[in-house]
């Protein structure tokens, strides 16, 4: 074969794999600003990819909500964003482009976050799920819900479903949100449930779909029935869970259409409305004042839930979504999840009777409850 | 005498441009399969990495100025294909893409701070490269290097004063880069293990304690719960020199580079490799120490990525993070590629990767593409240089 | 316990294998191919996509090894045409892929697709212990409990494995004879790309049912890694990319049974273990290589 066919046959191949690949794909969405001057430009960095059926797509639905719902406003996305230094450029790029409101979606762009907000004192920063500690800006504040309210009921749920009395969660890496939620399900199924068990397993990863896989069999060999998670690609594990005719309690979003049968309930965020609040706020000048110009909080207490209880599966009875309503009555009337008597790994007792930690000890959670199995460090 | 693998370097047979039994062209894998000793060719990449500016006609600087049109508008064309079947506008990404990356002196500094560190990796690349070996854990390397810095400074008065501290963390980083090499180097001599393939496994194992620091023993106690290690303070930290973030370390890669680039041209250790490079086994049949080198040129080669290492903690990102300098070490490598192990070029060809890494976030942005395209575009350069570059003079016949 | 950690090893490491046996027969040919993790996650895309496409998982399988093919013939074109460095072309190559997965996978991560469905062999899958470990599996797990002696037949008892050695031991001879150790070595790449792509088709429609970018997450550098660690023996090979998953499972069963061993002590394991095992063999095994390649790994 000559080299120029040889070439030929390259490209042709590169070209039938692109041609494979793109047969199908729609053309991708160009958020592109335009030069309207009265368009609130606001920017949005994820730290994973838009669809993941979790955290990111949650956002990413949450914005797409505010932008329809708020006059005058264009977007800008980005995905994939590491928590790394480069997230600062790329919240830089944002207002280079027009940006005036910055959502940092992640956990780990907080402090990239102030860094930029520090040079950009006419952009308007939040960011979801951090806690803002010595450096408060004007310009910056925090929010997140109080997502581990909604998971103790999805634990009451999935400790009343259960028949091994063994719960499973999988989780990438112990940080407090995710310890707070391990331990909100505990406490949720063990209130129904005093045999219920959880037991933990970490992928070291956020998304490695191979290791998910090997995580649901490993949590099924030990009579696991019901598997949560927190992770941010959740696809494989509750199609894994589902073809092994376990139970799925669902995270984040919505995906009860991928286990018709072992769907039990779930948490998931809406951000659409809290979004909107704060995008007219900023737009009427007034964050400065505002609750979000801080740590902002919203729970069962306060109202206005950035998360909602996903449906409720078939085989979660009358009798179980009374025991939860009651359990949110008693949040909204000024409980909490974690009121005591709490008591760690090792029996000790954290949170005494009728104590209550605060959202800030919540978040910044730093270990498991008793009955759960699993090791932090 | 079949030297048909000539083109996995340390082929100790090949000659220039012969056309072997085998019907392949032996490529001379530059700068590896040099004869030893031989003088450079003034036509051939080797006189190219020596760079003597006499020997430079116009007519090569003009051969050397279409050679790279050509390169990066192939690049250009191929890539907008790939754009334009995606359904993406080629024009607008590339725009987007270019006012990113150089569009502004902001840009312009992004792009500076992001081509240290892959410089960095780049010269842990091109020394073992010199002898003929392949460093691909570049990446464990800085990671190590990173931490090696903050050993140093957390054994030192928050007080100090900045230039002895960031020099002690600058050795802290180099001494943890080389022990992190010597590994992969000790087990190449000793045990005969491929080096390419254990420096990358290193890669991993590298990243899981860089995990493990940020979420246990070093974890920031006043973090909120974020896992990282404390920020470095002032002291600890190169000063910055330019806008927002571009910060005194890039000297210091600058001067690294330089330094190598004379000690490998000009001093007797700098030729040795070469010549082990060129030819193990008569190198030594020469009386040359050959797995001694070996292993220094990989140390040497783990302790710039160490450096570079320190250099960015201590420079852009100020604590450990787990997601720390992900995939640098690749890029890193690639980049000593480009610029064909010399360390004066490897500048150039980390300024060219990292201003396509930084048009990354434009593509993000702008064209709601995930950024991990740019990785075509970097792989397209590569693909042209390797393939049709410059070195090809040579063999041309 | 070790039932489980089986059963984890033979479900993680098929993909593996794939990878693992092309490229063997790739170094065995004269050529080293660390695209191998591109190639893996273009056949994971591609077969997803025309999975979701087309609704037939099988053409989504055939596409991916094309696809896998496809990237891998950039690694030839570089190697053996234009006289590249292995190492440096092999990994240009896997950020090729990379970025045309990332470029093109955006629209179809979530999606869902009609998966490779465990097919039971009647009467064996109902064995105890060897049942669940060897027979309760994917079609493509047990086609590659297929492919491992295949390929070995193939490399030494057929003349078209004898011209693939040959090409990798002494191209001078092959020559002679009138072949071309280039054409072999050609074909040798595909094939080796093909059975990348292939990996990458079980990853994502049979053993996770998922796509995400960067799927892979180094398990084609592994599996090069692993052609090393097995002497450039297929046996030996899918011994070892069992056991790499086997080490994945391991460290998930022992979690799941709450033993207090640091988790990052733990997810290192599988690493760790390649890494010693390669050294402790690496002396032993560097004169069963191909002859070509020796003097790369010999220097």
């Amino acid at each position: 074969m000559p080299r120029s066919l040889r070439v030929a046959a390259v490209v042709c191949g590169l070209a039938l794999l692109a041609g494979a690949c793109s047969s199908s794909s729609d053309s991708s969405s160009s958020d592109t600003t335009g030069g309207d001057d009265d368009a609130t430009t606001v920017g949005f960095i994820y730290v994973g990819p838009k669809d993941d059926f979790g955290y990111n797509q949650a956002a990413y639905e949450g914005s797409e909500a505010m932008a329809e719902t708020v006059d005058g406003v264009e977007l800008l996305q980005a995905e994939n964003v590491p928590e790394t230094a480069e997230s600062e450029q790329v919240m830089q790029d944002m207002i280079d482009q027009g940006a005036e409101i910055i959502f940092a979606t992640s956990y780990g762009h907080l402090e990239f976050a102030q860094n930029v907000a520090e040079r950009n004192p006419d952009v308007t920063f939040v960011h979801q799920g951090g806690l803002e500690g010595d450096n408060q800006l004007d310009n910056v504040g925090t929010y997140f819900g109080t997502v581990y309210e909604p998971v103790y009921l999805a634990g009451i749920a999935a400790g009343e479903s259960t028949e091994t009395d063994t719960l499973g969660y999988i989780y990438a890496f112990p940080i407090p949100q995710t310890l707070a939620n391990i331990n909100a399900f505990t406490l949720g199924a063990q209130s129904v449930n005093p045999d219920a068990e959880v037991i933990t397993i970490s992928t070291g990863s956020w998304c490695d779909p191979a290791v998910q896989a090997e995580a649901v069999a490993s949590l099924l060999d030990q009579d696991v029935d019901v598997i949560s998670q927190h992770q941010d690609c959740t696809k494989t594990i509750i199609e894994a869970t589902e073809a092994a005719g376990a139970m799925t309690v669902g995270y984040h979003y919505d995906a009860s259409e991928l286990a018709p049968e072992g769907w039990v309930t779930g948490s998931e965020w809406d951000w659409g409305p809290l979004y909107s609040d704060i995008v007219e706020t900023i737009q009427a000048g007034e964050f400065a004042e505002s609750d979000y110009n801080g740590d902002f909080r919203v729970g069962l207490q306060t109202g206005d839930n950035p998360f909602v209880q996903s449906p409720f599966g078939t085989m979660v009875s009358e009798e179980t979504i009374a025991l939860i309503e009651e359990a949110k009555q008693r949040f909204i009337d000024g409980g909490s999840p974690f009121e005591g008597v709490v008591k760690n790994q090792d029996g000790e007792v954290v949170y005494d009777e009728g104590e209550q930690p605060t959202y800030d000890e919540v978040e910044q959670m730093d270990f498991f409850v008793e009955g759960v199995t699993g090791t932090i460090g | 005498m079949t030297t048909t693998q000539a083109d996995l370097v340390p082929d100790p047979a090949g000659e220039p441009g012969a056309t072997t039994s085998s019907g392949l062209t032996v490529e001379t894998a530059e700068p590896a399969s040099e004869e030893p000793g031989a003088h450079w060719e003034p036509d051939g990449e080797a006189a190219e990495a020596d760079a003597e500016a006499a020997h430079w006609s116009e007519h090569h600087l003009l051969r050397a100025a279409v050679r790279w049109v050509l390169v990066i508008g192939s690049t250009i064309v191929i890539y907008s294909a790939f754009l334009l079947a995606k359904g993406a506008d080629p024009l607008a990404v590339l725009r987007s893409m270019w006012d990113t990356a150089l569009g502004n002196p902001d840009a312009i500094g992004e792009t500076l701070i992001r081509s240290t560190p892959l410089l960095m990796a780049a010269l842990a690349a091109a020394v073992p490269a010199r002898a003929g070996l392949f460093n691909l854990g570049g990446e464990g390397q800085l990671l190590m290097g990173a931490i090696g810095a903050f050993l140093v400074a957390n054994r030192l008065d928050a007080g100090a004063p900045s230039v002895p501290t960031l020099v002690l963390m600058g050795l802290g980083g180099a001494a943890m880069g080389f022990l992190w090499a010597a590994l992969p180097a000790l087990l190449k001599v000793v045990t005969r293990t491929n080096e390419a393939i254990s420096s990358l496994l290193l890669n991993y194992i590298a990243a899981l304690v860089v995990t493990w620091l940020c979420f246990e023993p070093w974890k920031d106690p006043t973090s909120l719960g974020q896992a990282y290690s404390r920020e470095l303070v002032d002291g600890e930290r190169f000063p910055v020199i330019w806008g927002a973030r571009v910060h005194a370390g890039i000297f210091v890669a600058l001067v690294a580079a330089v330094v190598l680039w004379w000690v490998l041209r000009s001093t007797t250790w700098g030729f040795k490799l070469r010549v082990v490079g060129g030819n193990s086994a008569a190198a030594r049949r020469a009386g040359l120490a050959v797995g001694g080198l070996s292993i220094a040129a990989i140390g040497l080669g783990g302790a710039l990525a160490g450096l570079g290492g320190m250099i960015e903690v201590a420079g852009t990102e100020g604590r450990l993070r787990p997601d720390l300098l992900v995939g640098i070490g690749f890029i890193g490598f690639l980049a000593s590629w480009l610029g064909r192990h010399d360390p004066l070029k490897a500048c150039l060809a980390a300024l060219l990767l990292g201003a396509i890494a930084v048009g990354g976030s434009g593509l993000r942005i702008t064209a709601g593409l995930s950024g991990g395209a740019v990785n075509i575009l970097m792989a397209l350069v590569l693909i042209t240089v390797l393939g049709w570059g410059p070195r090809r003079t040579r063999s041309a016949a | 316990m070790l039932e489980s950690i089986l059963v984890g090893a033979v479900a993680g490491g098929t993909c593996m294998v794939y990878a693992g046996l092309g490229e063997v027969c790739t170094e065995r040919s004269g050529v080293i191919n660390l695209g191998t993790e591109g190639s893996m996650l273009c056949g994971a895309l591609t077969a997803y996509a025309i999975g979701i496409t087309t609704g037939n998982p099988w053409l989504g399988v055939v596409a991916g090894m094309l696809a896998g093919s496809a990237l891998s013939s950039v690694h030839a074109l570089l190697v053996l045409e234009r006289g590249a460095n292995q190492i440096a072309s092999g990994l240009v190559v896997t950020f090729l892929g990379l970025g045309v997965t990332a470029l093109f996978g955006q629209n179809y991560v979530g999606q869902g697709v009609v998966p490779l469905e465990t097919w039971d062999i009647p009467g064996l899958s109902e064995l105890p212990f060897l049942g669940p470990v060897l027979f309760q599996h994917d079609p493509l797990t047990y086609l590659a409990f297929a492919a491992v002696p295949l390929t070995s037949w193939v490399l030494w008892r057929t003349r078209a494995g004898l011209v693939l050695r040959a090409a990798g031991e002494a191209p001078e001879v092959l020559e002679i004879y009138g072949t071309s150790a280039r054409k072999v070595r050609w074909i040798t790449v595909l094939v080796g790309g093909a059975m990348s792509g292939l990996g990458g088709a079980q990853l994502s429609t049979a053993a996770t049912l998922n796509w995400s970018e960067g799927m892979t997450v180094g398990r084609g550098f592994v599996a090069v890694a692993l052609v090393i660690f097995a002497g450039w023996k297929p046996l030996n090979l899918a011994l070892g990319a069992y056991l790499f998953a086997g080490a994945i499972a391991f460290q998930l069963q022992l979690q799941a049974r709450g033993w207090e061993i640091s988790r990052y002590l733990l997810e290192a394991l599988p690493y760790l273990l390649v890494l010693v095992v390669l050294a402790l063999l690496s002396r032993r095994r560097i004169h069963g290589g191909p002859a070509t390649l020796e003097r790369v790994f010999d220097h």
